[in-house]
């Protein structure tokens, strides 16, 4: 079987997102592959599973003020603030060029507002070489939107089944770990018709300049991600993964293939590389390469094979 | 991302230290105002690669070197500082836009502050090369104090006049780095000159007002904070006033780091 670009989607490492279908469950995350473009010199797009493009609003946006990164202990922090091209440009500037590339495009859309999360996906449905749509109730760096609607469940609901309604496309939810119990809100994007949940997103902190006694980060605190935040995205996506029936894509410090491969062990059906890409272009590349040898190594057949094959 | 053996990585000043790389003979030709950005191979080092400013480079016959001055500003640095020679490294460049060169404007001024002394002592190398010929090159260091004075040896030998200014006056005239600048300016031909300048913000930021009501052309080299160095991440954003005059974001990575220094809207810092 091969999908509309003529992807090798039954390979070993193929998987199926809902109907979407991939030749490899390896994915950029949103915010840390640009519009794919800036990585092209060093990576072949063609051997991604997808490439998930910054998050996308009705109007550009220019983000927050510098500076909006820090390092922290085996992380980074940081507080872009969702600065983006809006979604009439990235569909003029940037979907062409994308097009011409074997892999599947996802594109991460944000809003302030119920209403412009739909007319996004509506915009974003209609134009070609979109296929699938990530809904982004989980950014913790902007005023509105983002994740003030990832913290309530009858709100992941409402924007969940409103993007459902105006699109064909598979919605994946991607959700946010600042909250108390995370399968809650999986659980309610499952009820909304959502074919995949995402997660995590960053996890909100801070840090301090203790000479000068001022944030790092203008905007005082900003998101989490890197190393320093697997063990935390495994033990969220193995309890989603065991309470809720769609797609778990893992998120969250994978920076190897055996990060990976833990995240399919308990449970996830895809993984989505993001610090990575930032300390190695070629992060997406090494982590394919290398679940490809485990497989062999392991003499596992397919991905359903690893699927959840946790034993405790 | 390319991997290469720390030749050198000595102490020149307190926190300023000079290191080498030895890269493949693939490594491209960078221009003057490029970066790389660069960590130490293994799990060891920080999280991310430190952009640095591209400080030397030459070429051998089955080799390149890098050269870099840098500062110990904070964790990465710290741990680059303590690399011995042959510790492997991970560099990702040559990256960014670098100073353009516009043949007509023969009246060139190069102005560093502190660090900014490296991407600009490459530049003035790259001019007495390529471009500049007889042309002098007017050149003006700055720093705190002299022990900062750094990386003078391979400038003031030049063609050309070096001036040297220090906060404290321990070397040269005491004052800032800009103070010298209307030696240079004063009289001269907008239509043939162009600044080079790199340094701290402030410096910059002096600069910017100084040269606002000359109407000379100036380039300046900016830093800020980086994840990535291609313009993916979107860290180091800098506003600027597009051509229509509006003010945007750009990567300083990747639109940068040499921007014209009025398209910068330094009312940000």
């Amino acid at each position: 079987m091969t999908n509309r670009k003529g992807n090798d989607t039954q390979g070993k490492l193929a998987v199926e997102i809902g109907k979407l279908k991939l030749k490899n469950p390896v994915m950029t995350a949103s915010g840390t592959f640009g519009y794919g473009e800036e990585y092209a010199p060093y990576v072949d797009l063609n051997r991604l599973g997808a490439i998930i493009v910054k998050g996308l609003s009705l109007k550009p946006r220019h983000g927050n003020p510098s500076p909006r990164i820090m390092e922290t202990s085996a992380g980074m922090l940081n507080a872009i603030g969702l600065q983006n091209v809006g979604v009439k440009s990235f569909i003029r500037d940037k979907l062409p060029y994308l097009r011409q590339f074997d892999t599947a495009i996802i594109a991460n859309v944000y809003g302030e507002t119920i209403e412009e999360y739909l007319r996004v996906s509506e915009i974003l449905t209609a134009a070609d070489g979109v296929h699938a749509l990530e809904i982004n109730v989980s950014c913790p760096n902007v005023k509105k939107g983002g994740v003030a609607f990832g913290t309530d469940p009858d709100m992941i609901a409402e924007v969940t089944a409103g993007v459902k309604g105006v699109t064909d496309l598979p919605v994946i939810v991607k959700l946010s770990p600042n909250v108390t119990d995370i399968t809650v809100m999986a659980k309610a994007a499952e009820a909304a018709g959502a074919d995949a949940v995402s997660l995590i997103n960053t996890i909100t902190g801070m840090s301090v300049d203790i000479e000068k006694r001022i944030p790092h980060l203008k905007n005082v605190t900003g998101g989490l991600s890197g190393p320093a935040i697997k063990p935390i995205a495994l033990r969220m996506v193995w309890q989603v993964a065991t309470q809720v029936h769609i797609p778990v894509i893992g998120v969250g410090g994978i920076m190897s293939a055996p990060d990976a491969l833990e995240f399919f062990i308990v449970g996830a059906r895809a993984v989505q590389v993001g610090t990575a890409n930032f300390v190695d272009p070629r992060a997406t590349i090494r982590i394919i390469e290398g679940i490809e040898a485990y497989m062999n190594r392991h003499q596992t057949v397919t991905m359903d094979d690893l699927l959840g094959s946790l034993k405790i | 991302m390319w991997t290469g053996s720390i030749t050198f990585n000595n102490q020149l000043a307190p926190q300023c230290l000079h290191m080498a790389v030895r890269l493949p003979a693939e490594f491209p030709d960078p221009v003057p105002g490029q970066f790389v950005m660069i960590r130490p191979a293994g799990g060891d080092g920080p999280l991310l690669s430190r952009p640095l400013s591209i400080y030397q480079f030459h070429r051998n016959q089955d080799h390149a070197i890098l050269e870099f001055l840098y500062r110990v500003v904070g964790r990465g640095t710290e741990l680059l500082s303590r690399l011995t020679p042959a510790a492997e490294m991970h560099i990702l460049g040559p990256l960014g836009r670098g100073f353009r060169i516009e043949k007509t404007r023969t009246h060139r001024i190069l102005l560093a502050g502190g660090m900014g002394v490296a991407p600009i002592t490459f530049l003035a190398q790259y001019l007495k090369g390529q471009v500049a010929g007889k042309d002098e090159l007017k050149i003006c260091l700055g720093a705190k104090n002299c022990a900062e004075i750094v990386g003078v040896e391979r400038i003031k030998d030049m063609p050309g006049s070096l001036n040297i200014a220090t906060d404290d006056g321990s070397l040269g005239s005491c004052g800032l780095v800009t103070d010298l600048l209307p030696d240079f300016t004063q009289g001269c031909d907008p239509r043939k000159t162009m600044i080079y300048a790199c340094g701290p913000m402030a410096m910059l930021k002096a600069l910017a007002e100084q040269l606002a009501p000359t109407g000379i052309p100036c380039q300046v080299s900016i830093e800020e904070r980086m994840a990535c160095g291609v313009g993916a991440c979107l860290g180091c954003a800098v506003t600027v006033h597009d051509r229509r005059g509006k003010r945007v974001k750009k990567s300083v990575c990747k639109d940068g780091p040499v921007f014209n220094i009025e398209d910068i809207c330094w009312d940000q810092l």
